[in-house]
């Protein structure tokens, strides 16, 4: 992988120079300023980075402000983002993957721990080739048949606090070091996407997913959240502070919003997907892997919910039965 | 850390590249610090504390992975008062606290232990 490290400390550049020679199969280069890498990308247009490791103390611009502003590029959209720093924080993890990092590293490191790191950027670099080659392939041929497996968990761009699921992952590993009192977690899964998925394209299924992704983004607004696409149909969010959300009530925005929202695939028909909402789980308390394992609920209850929708609709006869 | 120590072949470099900055870093800290404390006005003591906690950031960030693991522990510790104090109650009054400066300088001290001991490895033993 062709690598970017920014570090104002140049003993963190020397100790990386020292670590990318070690581990070998990589290629460094450096910068001591937020100002200087963002000059030496512009005067490189060519130049192709796989992996960015960015400090997020620093003077002038910090690192949390130079993923934001990479992320605005389509050069650098979706490029993993390493934050390597010594704030352990929560309102810098916080923000940090809001901005667009894909991890997060804390200070001091160890080379077993970045090297492991580096690895899974790797694997997310190869899965995501393998993906967008799939959905833009079936776009510039009009095909039907859906090459995008349903279960994948596609990167949404350009949606507001919407972050790969990697990502996520990553910031809940990183949030189960922390306090989590304030944190809830919940999911929405749009009903019926077994059978948007099977009559959509590759293309057009992520579309439509971007989309949802948009209303579910614009429905949260004001809120301190973040979410992320974890395949299936589901969307998997985080908030703070404190907030409990009224899921029947979000759930019923975020539909509106969609009966509002003109969908069509590319045939022109009109798409009228609708989200069905799962409980809400509060994080405090949960350490480690339960951290995880309450995402992992949340997503559940949101397709259970969704499932309980459908049949409520086709077995309506069976309302009310009890055992 | 002691898989740096065994894992990257340079790392001895690196570490006496650290020890010659350290010379420098606790020397700028403790100027700042004195500074800090004999300062007047609301912007002299807050200017040099925020400049005392960037070198702290930077030592605490470094010299874990160097080997140096409590150095960088008590460099974290000052950094987050000094953190604490500039986004405290009191930031906005010209005062110093006693006990920080107390602390910077029981750091400034590690900080010269640390040089000596590398310098004169056998004697400190």
């Amino acid at each position: 992988m062709r690598i970017l490290a920014v570090d104002d400390d140049p003993i963190i550049l020397e100790l990386l120079c020292q670590f990318i020679e070690a581990v070998g199969d990589h290629n460094l280069s450096t910068a001591p300023s937020a100002i200087d890498a963002l000059e030496f990308l512009e005067s490189n247009p060519d130049d192709v980075f796989d992996c960015f490791l960015f400090d997020i103390q620093m003077p002038g611009m910090d690192g949390i402000d130079l993923t934001r502003k990479l992320r605005e590029t389509s050069r650098f959209a979706d490029t993993p983002v390493l934050m390597l720093t010594a704030m352990a924080e929560k309102r810098y993890i916080d923000n940090a993957f809001a901005a667009g990092a894909t991890d997060y590293v804390t200070k001091p490191f160890e080379v077993s721990e970045l090297k492991a790191r580096l690895n899974t950027v790797e694997g997310l670099l190869e899965a995501r080739q393998t993906r967008t080659k799939k959905i833009f392939a079936t776009q510039s041929l009009a095909e039907d048949v859906n090459t995008v497996e349903i279960f994948e968990p596609i990167s949404i761009y350009d949606v507001e606090n919407v972050i790969d699921y990697l990502a996520m992952e990553n910031y809940v590993a990183q949030l189960s070091k922390q306090s989590l009192f304030g944190s809830t977690t919940f999911a929405f899964t749009i009903r019926q996407i077994d059978a948007f998925h099977a009559a959509l394209s590759a293309f057009e299924f992520y579309s439509l997913i971007q989309d949802v992704a948009e209303i579910i983004s614009d429905t949260l607004v004001g809120r301190q959240y973040l979410m992320s696409y974890a395949g299936s149909g589901t969307f998997v969010c985080i908030t703070e502070s404190g907030w409990r959300p009224d899921m029947q009530q979000l759930m019923d925005a975020i539909n509106l919003s969609l009966a509002r929202t003109e969908l069509y695939n590319n045939a022109g028909q009109r798409l009228q997907p609708r989200v069905s909402a799962g409980g809400a789980i509060r994080l405090v308390w949960k350490t480690g892997n339960s951290v995880m394992e309450a995402l992992a609920a949340a997503h559940a209850s949101a397709e259970e919910a969704c499932v309980a929708f459908e049949k409520s609709q086709s077995k309506y006869f069976e309302l009310g039965q009890t055992a | 850390m002691k898989d740096m120590m065994n894992e990257l072949p340079g790392i001895d470099r690196v570490r006496g590249r650290f020890l010659e900055m350290l010379e420098q870093r606790q020397s700028a800290i403790a100027g700042h610090a004195l500074a800090a404390w004999d300062g007047q006005t609301l912007e002299d003591i807050n200017e040099n504390l925020a400049s005392a906690q960037a070198v702290l950031h930077q030592i605490s960030g470094s010299a874990g992975s160097l080997g140096w693991a409590d150095l960088g522990k008590a460099a974290r510790e000052c950094e987050m008062e000094i953190i604490a104090h500039l986004e405290g109650p009191d930031a906005d009054l010209a005062i110093c606290p006693g006990e920080l400066i107390n602390h910077l300088d029981v750091f400034v001290t590690n900080c010269r232990e640390v040089i000596a001991a590398q310098r004169t490895p056998v004697e400190a033993e």
